[in-house]
């Protein structure tokens, strides 16, 4: 599905965002920025190499979940 | 699963990496972080320039960082395979010598942004790699960091 095209209270919403953000210290901003969520199939190895990144995207595409989004729009 | 990417992590790549002489850059979604975007994200993300010094300089900063890497691994990271996933240390850590989108690594690296010393792919190139993989998730997160670009632009100092 097509996502959505922002409208003007969702531009407004981000640029507040970004203004908030922006006040922040960086240290902050890290702190609160990576996350872990534990994401099936991609997280079972210790170690993954693509010899380039058509082979890493028809992985994705075959090997996850598609709700993880790594999958190509359509 | 390892722990979470921390500033104190951050901070140990950039001076490792600077003292082995790792040419790289921040690039994705943790790019756009140290940038100022205001999102999530589970792994850190590093450009690297494919060559063989590099590859090698970067086998030893990884390991000193902590990442446990057998030899054909850091074999494959010196010869600079397109992208490697890294679950084996302090954190999660992708490397990528070819990202989608740019054409050389000089190129992004003549237009990269320096935040508190950390060299980080210019927002444009940030977007074009995204556009250029085209995944549902980057479909759904380009508006919102387009409209980070623009604001980026019209308030950086």
């Amino acid at each position: 599905m097509e996502p959505r095209e922002p409208d003007e209270h969702d531009r407004r919403e981000w640029e507040a965002e970004f203004e908030a953000a922006s006040r922040r210290p960086l240290r902050t901003r890290l702190r609160y920025a990576f996350i872990h969520t534990y994401k099936p199939v991609l997280d079972d190895a210790t170690y993954r190499s693509f010899g380039s990144m058509a082979e890493y995207r028809a992985w994705c595409a075959e090997s996850l979940p598609s709700w993880l989004g790594y999958g190509p729009a359509v | 699963m390892a722990p979470r990417f921390e500033y104190a992590q951050a901070e140990e790549v950039r001076e490792v990496f600077a003292r082995h002489g790792v040419r790289y850059l921040f690039i994705g979604r943790s790019g756009a972080i140290l940038l100022g975007y205001p999102d999530t994200t589970q792994d850190a993300n590093l450009f690297l320039d494919r060559n063989e010094a590099n590859g090698a300089a970067a086998v030893a900063a990884l390991r000193e960082l902590g990442f446990d890497l057998t030899e054909p691994q850091a074999d494959e990271i010196r010869r600079g395979k397109d992208f490697v996933q890294l679950r084996s240390g302090p954190f999660d850590l992708d490397l990528v010598f070819a990202p989608d989108g740019i054409e050389t690594f000089d190129d992004a690296w003549r237009r990269r942004v320096e935040v508190e010393g950390f060299p980080v792919c210019h927002p444009d190139d940030i977007i074009r790699s995204k556009e250029a993989a085209n995944r549902v998730k980057d479909r759904e997160s380009l508006p919102r960091l387009r409209a980070f670009r623009d604001y980026w632009l019209r308030t950086r100092r």
